[in-house]
């Protein structure tokens, strides 16, 4: 059952005052350079709701890119998980999508202590996407620009005030303390809302349809001349893979401070690198570039579909955004559609 | 958890990105969306650059050694008092020139100008160089005599806009991939690239026009182009009569120089040749980009005085998305030039020549100044051996893998006096210290950076130094007032306001001004100065651009019958030269574990090499045994190896020949030798250790009191 | 109740420790008595500070009281687990990954290759159990490829696999041993001495990626059914759990739905742990 309320704009900062008296408070902060990022927020009023998709996901706050695993001594292992109570506010919709893919993935079967503790202690505050980015484009896979449950809290911009929805038991209880502050709508805000979201969807510059092209990879109609052209513009960089907000992939290393003690930490990993799938014995399943672009796009394409029924990717569009060589997911896809188009044309 | 801005600390591109630090610990690093450079992307060294901030081999507490080999535990004060006092100790024997001092250029502005002050006012010496010595040298020096002014001419951020890129000697896209970007998003603007390498790198890939010319005959080949220039009517004439002089006698040289007389030097065929001369050119945006290829030769002035004829002669400089663009290697090699770690410049590239710039220096700094430029680091090895230097001081640097010949270098640390060494990690040049310093590394200290193209940008405290690990200036400072001198800065900052009082391109850089916007590019002469996106406009910085006739000189050692490869050195995509930081990062130490060679595989196939073969390199310093990467990217007769393996390091086999101008050592060219290292049938190879356990077996330089008792147990 | 953490090893001991080879050590690990796995599984080993790896068990269920780990040194874990010795403590977790598939079929051909004989150990043991007790007269065919005499590993156990029965072919790349009795050459070379009829029997093949690859290939040909060609795969493995990704291979994640793979799923999935496909 989703509450809505109305927050006038005014009181948002005492609001969020008021919840970081009791968590940790993360909301997008705008650096003096005027770059946009997700922080802990220590000005309520210096918080920027305005800017793109932030860089990296918020994936960093439920699977740090370096996270402790436990120590060790000559006593034993001792486990080192995360208890901070957290508020993420200002995340996008796809963000949330993305979560709650990470969530079948992690806490399914054999679950994720580490992540298990991070996100049972994270509430999720998502605002709608007014002000889609020219990279976006979640628009034709459900996962944004705004949601229709999934989240704690929605937030939708409206100009003075804002369109709040509550979901779970979590979202509610950050907002039932304030009864004078979260009112409820009138039947003009909800018009407002409905207005929002369809000016929303009109402004996506990007119409990516993965379902087109996973059949077209599946008829086996992307040659793997097709790879090569990607791949040769691969700069084995990994930020597709850093920034991916569904990308789960990790590292575990042993980092020894003497001969018994250490710690066993994990790091993201990626696997756009040749030593990410090298056996103890040097061989290496995927040492070409061609292999290694592929796979990725394979995994998020056709085997999460096959695995967990949604794709996996959620058109945030950050992979356009940090990859060097311009082979992201909605520009490969694209030439993918493109390229088979131009095909059925020719037949 | 916070997130701090600061400056990636690995090559010259200047990286903006945020750190992200949880409970004192770093976990994570983010691109800047709108730095100017990177457009929130970074390369996979970015990426990681926060894992060896906390990896536990970081030096945390100074360390003296006892004895030949063991080193204890000493406290800032024993240490420091011990270095200030043998360093005075040598001064009042030897004289001041008798102590060489190596900055940094993995340092900030403010820490390599501070150890500028310390060797010039404290100890009285010019001896003070750097790495840049090994890099672009020649690029300063060559420069210097063409334009007056040895940096990038033009901005990264331009790149994109260009018509034609002109790239020679630089693997870009894998050494400064966030240039590369740039350049790839020019080719998919309908952009031209003309690649000039040996190897075939990635850049070369992408490229229109791809010209393998053999290693060291850069002359000749930009000679020939200047030649098609020239005699095709393509000169800019209004220009040279304007902007440059000289050009009369330039002019005689280049017309002996056809094609067809480069095709036999560099076996690039003449029409190549002629193409790329005429795309060069054609076009009004047309960039030039180079890098160690051009500059670690014995003729590394010349080929830069070669690269700068040619910009002048087409007129591509003083213009947006123009220019000739030097692209610096370190994150910082341009400051620690630009504030005067040098033997022969001040901050700014005032010459310690000249009377009136000393004369500044001497009454700000309150103490004579020597006269005469000091020795340049390949220079210092030698007067180590010749008994002339007694004692060195090495901020940040490890000689011992990064200069060439390398027992050369060993043998003259074992001779010395007294070396202290201040490093954030144990390094190979370390093991000969009698005194170790921990620094404080890039996230852990204020500061300031000064990029490829001249920004200079802030980098941000974002945890506390490990153990007791000190900025570097605030070590410096405190051995300078043990030795006498007054020299106390609170903060970073103070250092600049000093930096740019003393030095007019740096004038209106204070730190307060470099929060907005990323940074500012120098030069930046008052603080409503904006700063100054591409240089040379209107006029050249020397007044008129002088053209300096080039001619052809071949490399030092020559191949023959008994050495027949060209050995050419560089660096790996994954790693970072000495290896110090990037070999204790898992994904990158993972990525690229073991030192191979590259070589064609009809070199290959002749020797009987396959792919993963232990190879024997030989050269007439030393020996190395590797393994082989078979591959195309070098072309027959020339094998490749990077240089950041200690395990394998090229540098036992290169020559340590030296421009006569700059001193920079020939890296790129010498001659080899490679045989397959045989072993019994159904033998196998030994198995890969990793690198973490040979640093710890190498290198433990401190083995806690407890710990020895368990041990004799 | 907090779900146990999927990651965290238990201690145990190591009870002994035999050089079978060079470089090739055999790990008698203490285990809890409720520690109970099947032929074919492997279990995430540790050495604090070194890292973690996963080891195939070689010990035979049921049999064994302890756990047996057969380790050559090749990389970064293995070396360091070379140098523990008896009585030195060890990090365990597992077992995971899906055991060999058991099927009715009369006979039985089991194609190792150096290290690879190290999984199929349990099995063999077990089949040639059961081919005792129950005096079926099932063929049971053992090839193994080495690459020298000295290499050969459980030869003991070898030679009682032949007293029990076994139809068992040795063979070495190279040897200058003259007393060497077995065969030279590769494995794949010397199928006509597999006394098995190819069309109804099972293979087990474990080995180097190239063995393996035309292994597969030359028993198809003659006949055997993919599903009854059964293999086990090596991948970089971090997590054991199908967490890390490192394994992923064709959609499939090794660690969890293998190592064990036949054939017909190799085909199907296009898995391909090696350079090249494996079919």
């Amino acid at each position: 059952m989703i509450q809505t309320y109305i927050l006038n704009k005014n009181h948002l900062s005492f609001w969020l005052r008021q919840l970081k008296s009791a968590h940790e408070l993360i909301a997008p902060w705008r650096d003096a350079s005027g770059d946009i990022v997700l922080t802990e927020l220590s000005r309520m009023h210096e918080t920027a709701l305005d800017g793109p998709a932030l860089m990296p996901s918020p994936k960093e706050f439920l699977l740090p890119q370096m996270e402790q695993l436990f120590c060790y001594s000559e006593e034993g292992i001792e486990e080192a998980v995360n208890k901070q109570s957290r508020v993420l506010f200002g995340i996008r919709p796809c963000d949330i999508s993305a979560i709650k893919i990470l969530d079948t993935f992690y806490l399914g079967k054999n679950k994720d202590t580490y992540y298990e503790t991070r996100r049972n202690k994270t509430i999720l505050v998502s605002i709608a996407c007014n002000q889609p980015d020219p990279t976006c484009f979640c628009l034709g896979l459900g996962t944004g620009p705004f949601l229709k449950s999934g989240f704690d809290l929605q937030f939708t911009d409206l100009g003075d005030r804002f369109f709040v929805e509550a979901e779970s038991e979590n979202g509610m209880s950050l907002v039932r303390d304030f009864p004078h502050i979260f009112i409820e709508p009138k039947t003009v805000d909800s018009e407002d809302l409905y207005e929002a979201r369809l000016a929303s969807q009109s402004r996506f510059e990007k119409r990516v349809n993965l379902e087109q092209v996973r059949k077209s990879i599946q008829a086996g109609k992307v040659s793997d001349a097709f790879w090569e052209s990607v791949a040769v513009r691969c700069f084995e960089c990994g930020g597709c893979v850093y920034n991916c907000p569904v990308c789960t992939c990790f590292n575990v290393i042993d980092r020894p401070a003497s001969v018994d003690t250490g710690k066993r930490i994990r790091l993201w990993d990626t696997c756009m690198f040749k030593g990410f799938t090298r056996t103890a014995g040097g061989v290496i399943p995927a040492e070409a570039k061609i292999h290694r672009t592929k796979r990725w796009f394979h995994h998020k394409l056709l085997h999460w579909p096959e695995q967990f029924g949604v794709f996996g990717c959620v058109g945030c569009g950050r992979c356009a955004v940090s990859c060097p060589g311009s082979i992201d997911m909605a520009t490969v896809a694209l030439k993918i559609k493109g390229s088979d188009q131009t095909e059925e044309k020719e037949a | 958890m916070k997130k701090i801005s600061t400056t990636c600390p690995w090559c010259g591109c200047g990286c903006g990105l945020y750190l992200h630090v949880e409970n004192n610990l770093i976990t994570g690093v983010s691109p800047s969306r709108k730095h100017p450079v990177n457009h929130g992307t970074l390369c996979v060294k970015g990426w990681n650059c926060h894992e060896f901030v906390h990896h536990p081999d970081r030096l945390t507490t100074p360390l003296i050694k006892d004895g030949k080999t063991a080193y204890r535990r000493a406290s800032w004060e024993e240490a420091l008092g011990k270095t200030a006092a043998r360093l005075a100790e040598i001064k009042k024997q030897y004289g001041p020139d008798a102590i060489g001092i190596l900055g940094s250029a993995k340092c900030t502005n403010e820490e390599n100008f501070v150890l500028q002050k310390f060797a010039r006012a404290v100890i009285g010496t010019n001896n003070v160089d750097h790495c840049a010595r090994l890099c672009h040298s020649s690029t300063v020096g060559g420069l210097a005599a063409a334009f007056g002014s040895g940096a990038m001419t033009n901005s990264i951020d331009e790149i994109r806009d260009a018509r034609v890129i002109f790239v020679i000697g630089s693997n870009t896209t894998e050494q400064h991939p966030m240039i590369g970007m740039h350049m790839l998003e020019a080719k998919d603007r309908g952009a031209t690239i003309i690649v000039a390498d040996p190897r075939r790198t990635q850049i070369a890939k992408f490229s229109h026009l791809h010209m393998r010319h053999r290693s060291g005959t850069d002359v000749a080949l930009l000679n020939a182009m200047m030649n098609v220039i020239i005699t095709e009517g393509l000169v800019d004439v209004s220009f040279i009569r304007q902007r440059t002089e000289n050009f009369d006698d330039f002019e005689k040289r280049v017309l002996t120089f056809t094609p067809e007389v480069a095709e036999k030097i560099t076996s690039v065929p003449a029409d190549d040749i002629r193409k790329a001369a005429r795309l060069y050119a054609s076009e009004k945006r047309s960039m030039l980009f180079y890098s160690m290829g051009i500059t670690q030769h014995i003729t590394g002035v010349d080929n830069v005085r070669s690269c700068a004829n040619l910009v002048m002669l087409t007129a591509h400089i003083g213009q947006p998305m123009t220019g000739l663009n030097p692209l610096r290697g370190q994150n910082n090699v341009q400051g620690a030039c630009d504030v005067g770690a040098l033997p022969d410049v001040y901050s700014g590239y005032q010459k310690v020549a000249d009377p009136v710039a000393r004369k500044k220096f001497e009454l700000a700094w309150s103490r004579p100044m020597p006269e005469k430029p000091g020795l340049t680091l390949t220079e210092m090895i030698d007067a180590i051996h010749e008994g002339k230097i007694r004692a060195l001081y090495i901020m940040g640097e490890n000689p011992v893998i990064s200069d060439p010949d390398s027992t050369h270098v060993r043998d003259a640390l074992a001779k010395l006096d007294f070396l202290a060494v201040q490093d954030i990690f144990p390094s190979d040049t370390a093991e000969y210290a009698h005194v170790i310093l921990p620094a404080a590394s890039f996230a852990e200290k204020d500061g300031t950076y000064t990029n490829t193209e001249r920004r200079v940008q802030k980098i941000r405290k974002a945890v506390p130094p490990v153990g007791e690990a000190k900025p570097d200036y605030e070590i410096i400072c405190g051995i300078a007032q043990l030795m006498g001198y007054p020299m106390d800065y609170s903060a970073a900052h103070e250092i600049m306001e000093e930096i740019a009082i003393l030095t007019p391109s740096y004038g209106g850089i204070l730190h307060h001004r470099l929060d907005a916007n990323f940074g500012l590019q120098w030069p930046c002469f008052g603080m409503d100065h904006p700063g100054t996106p591409y240089l040379h406009r209107k006029k050249f910085t020397r007044g008129m651009g002088a053209f300096i006739p080039v001619e052809f000189i071949p490399p030092a050692e020559p191949t023959d019958s008994e050495y027949p490869f060209i050995l050419t050195t560089g660096r790996s995509y994954f790693h970072y030269h000495t290896g110090t930081m990037c070999r204790r990062t898992a994904t990158l130490e993972r990525e690229e574990p073991e030192c191979m060679v590259e070589i064609n595989p009809a070199d290959a196939e002749r020797l009987e090499i396959r792919a993963n073969d232990l190879v024997r390199v030989t050269s007439r310093r030393g020996c190395l045994e590797v393994k082989a990467r078979v591959t195309n990217t070098v072309p027959e007769g020339i094998i490749f190896i990077p240089f950041h393996f200690r395990e394998a390091a090229v540098n036992l086999l290169t020559i340590n020949a030296v421009d006569p101008n700059a001193k920079i050592p020939e890296f790129k060219v010498c001659a080899a030798a490679v045989g397959p290292v045989r072993r019994r049938p159904g033998t196998r190879q030994a198995p890969r250790i990793g690198y973490y356990e040979g640093m710890r077996i190498g290198l433990d330089l401190y083995i806690p009191p407890e710990e020895m008792q368990r041990r004799d147990k | 109740m907090p779900t146990p953490n999927i990651y965290l090893p238990f201690k145990t001991s190591i009870r002994d420790v035999k050089e079978v080879a060079k470089d090739v050590k055999l790990f008698s690990i203490v285990v809890p008595g409720d520690f109970t796995y099947q032929a074919g599984q492997f279990v995430m080993v540790s050495v604090l500070g070194a890292g973690e790896a996963p080891i195939s068990i070689t010990s035979t269920p049921g049999v064994s009281r302890d756990l047996e780990l057969c380790v050559r040194t090749v990389g970064h874990v293995s070396s360091a687990l070379n140098s523990l010795t008896t009585g030195d403590g060890i990090w365990v977790r597992g077992p995971y990954g899906r055991p060999f598939p058991v099927n009715g079929r009369q006979d039985t051909l089991f194609i190792c290759g150096g290290i690879g004989i190290v999984p199929l150990r349990p099995l063999i043991n077990q089949m040639m159990n059961t081919r005792a007790k129950t005096n079926k007269k099932a063929t049971v065919t053992i090839m193994y490829g080495s690459r020298n005499p000295s290499e050969v590993l459980f030869l003991d156990e070898v030679a009682a696999w032949q007293d029990q029965g076994a139809n068992v072919v040795l063979t070495v790349d190279t040897c200058q041993i003259e007393s060497w009795k077995g065969c030279t050459g590769l494995v794949t070379e010397h199928f006509g001495k597999a006394k098995v009829n190819f069309k109804n029997s099972t293979a087990y093949i474990c080995g180097p990626h190239v063995m393996i690859q035309a292994a597969m290939r030359d028993l198809s040909l003659m006949g055997m059914s993919d599903d009854h060609i059964i293999t086990t795969l090596e991948a970089h493995m971090k997590c054991g759990v199908g967490k890390c990704g490192h394994c992923f291979c064709g959609g499939k994640l090794i660690c969890e739905e293998g190592p064990v793979f036949s054939l017909e799923e190799i085909k199907k999935y296009n898995i391909k742990p090696g350079r090249d496909s494996l079919v």
